[in-house]
C-alpha cells in the first residue's frame, strides 16, 4: 500500500516495519477458518521460475471427527471443488489426490480424508514469464465437511502472493518437507513387473495380483463412481505372491465396463494406480436376474 | 456388522436354561441385523411395504398398483436437500407429476436422535412451511422401508411403474452439489424417466450414484 511518503522517520520506520511483514506473510497466507476446521493455501518455494512447475497445496485441518471426500466420494458426499484465479503465463494442474480412506462401516462408504491433508495442485510457468513483481495467486473452493451426523458445505477464498524471478526456485523450508511427504506418498503407478488382472464374475469384479511377494492387506478404491458396491467387504485370498480381491458391483452398473481404474493400497499406506482391462471368466454362466450384462 | 449390546455372549455355554437364553438372543441378533440381499434393483419388483405418514394414514406400496410411483427420500437438515426445497424445486416436481397421476411418497428413514428425523407434527409443519405437495411423508425411523431398498443417500430417488417394477433408481439429477444454481441447468432424472416410460419409451437413465448425505439409520456411523 503505497501512499504519501511518510514526513517523519518514525513513520518510515512503521511503514518499513509492516512492508516487511507483509513479505514474510506472502509465502505462508495464515490458515482460514472453514466449518470445523482450516484451510490454507501454501507453496513449496519461496519464488516461481519461467519453465518451471510451482507446487502449491490445500492444506486442510479438520476437527476430530470431520472429513471431507476424495476424487470419488463414495456413497454420499461431495469432494472439495477449487477453481484458481492466475496471472498470465501460469497455468493450474489437476489436484493430486492423496490416497483415501473408508470412511464408515455398515451400509454406506465413503472414500475421504480426516484430521490433516494436503491437496497439491502443480502451476506451470510458461517460458514467457518475466521476473516481475509479486503477483497473486487465488483460489476459490467450495467444500463440503460432514461428521457421521450432518454436513455443512462451505467456501473459502484464498491467496498468495509469490515473486517471479529467473533463478531457479528455492524451497520454502516451513512446507517443503510437507510438499515432499505428500508427494512421497500419493499412488504411484504399479512397477511394471508386476501383474494384474480382472475377471467379470457374474455379480463382482475379481481383482488378480502377482506383486511378486506375499501382500497381508489389500484395498481397492475405484477412481469412478458406480462401478463397485462401496460398503461391501473386499474379501482378499492371498497365496504366496498371488492375491485374488473381490469387488462386489454396484447396483449402479447396468452396463459391461471395459476396465477398472484406481487406487489399490497395500499394507503400509503403499498406494498403487492400477488401470486393468476387464476379462470375462473362462466358464459359461447363467444371466444374473437383473440382465444385467449380454 | 450388529452386535447385540443386551446379552454378552458369556451367557451361551453349556446349561438347557442358558441354552434357551442363547437362542432367543441369536434370534434377536438376526432379526435385528439389516437384510442380507440386496435391496431394489432397477428391472425387478419394487419390494412391497406399507408406511405410516405423518397424517397418521397407513399406505402400502402394492396399493397402487396401475399407477407410477416416486419414492424420495428426506432429511431436512442436508444441503443436498435443502437445496431442492429452497429453491422450490422438490415441491415443483411433486405438484407436477402429482397432476399427472403419479403417487409421491417422501421417506423420512432417519433415526430418532438423529438429524432428519422427524416427528408427525413435525413433519406436517415442515409441510405446509415448505409448501410441499408428495401424496405422503411417510415415518420411517426404523430405517426398515430405506434398507429395503438400500437407500443410502439424502435426496434418493425410486421410480416405479404401474407393473410395480423400478425403473429408476439414483440421483435426483445430473449435478452432485449443494449449489441451487445448479437446478436450472440439470437434467433431472425422476422427470426423464417419468416422461420416457409415459411415452412408452425405454428409460435411458435407469440408475446413478444417487447424490447427498447419508441416511442417518439407527445403526450408521457414517
Amino acid at each position: 500500500m503505497q501512499g504519501r511518503s511518510p514526513s517523519s522517520g518514525f513513520y518510515r520506520a512503521l511503514t518499513c516495519g509492516a512492508a516487511l511483514l507483509l513479505c514474510a506473510a506472502s509465502v505462508h497466507a495464515e490458515a482460514t477458518p472453514i466449518t470445523h476446521g482450516t484451510l490454507e493455501l501454501i507453496a513449496r518455494n519461496q519464488w516461481i521460475a519461467a519453465r518451471h512447475t510451482l507446487d502449491v497445496g490445500l492444506l486442510f485441518q479438520l476437527e476430530k471427527g470431520w472429513h471431507i471426500y476424495w476424487l470419488n466420494p463414495g456413497d454420499s458426499g461431495e469432494p472439495p471443488r477449487v477453481e484458481w484465479q492466475l496471472p498470465a503465463g501460469l497455468t493450474a494442474g489437476a489436484i493430486e489426490w492423496p490416497a483415501p480412506r473408508r470412511l464408515g462401516t455398515g451400509s454406506i462408504a465413503d472414500y475421504g480424508y480426516e484430521d490433516r491433508v494436503l491437496l497439491i495442485v502443480p502451476l506451470h510457468a510458461a517460458a514467457s514469464l518475466a521476473a516481475q513483481q509479486p503477483v497473486r495467486i487465488g483460489a476459490q473452493v467450495k467444500l463440503l465437511v460432514c461428521s457421521h451426523e450432518m454436513c455443512i458445505p462451505g467456501k473459502a477464498e484464498l491467496s498468495l502472493t509469490l515473486p517471479i524471478k529467473s533463478q531457479p526456485p528455492a524451497p520454502n523450508t516451513p512446507t517443503a518437507e510437507l510438499f515432499a511427504a505428500t508427494r512421497k506418498s500419493l499412488p504411484r503407478p504399479a512397477p511394471g513387473s508386476w501383474k494384474f488382472s480382472v475377471t467379470d464374475a457374474n455379480d463382482s469384479f475379481v481383482l488378480t495380483a502377482d506383486v511378486g511377494h506375499q501382500i497381508t492387506q489389500a484395498v481397492f478404491f475405484p477412481l469412478a463412481e458406480s462401478q463397485i458396491e462401496n460398503a461391501a467387504p473386499q474379501k482378499l485370498l492371498t497365496e504366496k505372491a498371488d492375491f485374488r480381491l473381490t469387488l462386489r458391483k454396484s447396483d449402479q452398473l447396468l452396463k459391461p465396463i471395459d476396465r477398472l481404474k484406481g487406487v489399490l493400497v497395500l499394507a503400509g499406506d503403499q498406494a498403487f494406480l492400477i488401470d486393468v482391462p476387464i476379462g470375462k471368466a473362462g466358464t459359461a454362466r447363467s444371466n444374473s436376474g437383473n440382465g444385467a450384462t449380454k | 456388522m450388529k452386535r447385540s449390546t443386551l446379552f454378552p455372549t458369556l451367557l451361551c455355554p453349556m446349561l438347557l436354561y442358558p441354552m434357551l437364553l442363547c437362542s432367543m438372543l441369536v434370534a434377536l441378533v438376526l432379526c435385528a441385523a439389516p437384510p442380507l440381499v440386496s435391496a431394489a434393483k432397477v428391472g425387478a419388483a419394487a419390494p412391497d411395504f406399507t408406511g405410516t405418514a405423518s397424517t397418521g394414514k397407513t399406505f402400502r406400496l402394492s396399493d397402487y398398483r396401475g399407477k407410477y410411483v416416486v419414492l424420495e427420500w428426506h432429511n431436512n437438515g442436508c444441503p443436498f436437500v435443502r437445496k431442492q426445497y429452497n429453491s422450490g424445486n422438490m415441491q415443483q416436481l411433486q405438484k407436477q407429476w402429482s397432476s399427472q397421476g403419479v403417487v409421491w411418497f417422501t421417506i423420512l428413514s432417519s433415526a430418532p436422535g438423529k438429524q432428519g428425523h422427524a416427528t408427525a407434527q413435525e413433519e406436517n409443519d415442515y409441510l405446509a412451511k415448505m409448501q410441499a405437495a408428495p401424496t405422503a411423508a411417510l415415518l420411517d425411523p426404523t430405517g426398515e422401508i430405506g434398507h429395503l431398498y438400500d437407500a443410502k443417500t439424502s435426496p434418493q430417488m425410486v421410480v416405479i411403474n404401474p407393473q410395480g417394477v423400478v425403473i429408476y433408481d439414483g440421483a435426483i439429477d445430473d449435478k452432485p452439489t449443494t449449489d441451487l444454481n445448479d437446478i436450472p441447468g440439470a437434467t433431472n432424472y425422476v422427470s426423464l424417466a417419468l416422461q420416457q416410460a409415459m411415452a412408452g419409451k425405454q428409460v435411458e437413465t435407469s440408475a446413478t450414484r444417487p447424490y447427498g448425505c447419508s441416511v442417518k439409520y439407527s445403526d450408521a456411523t457414517h
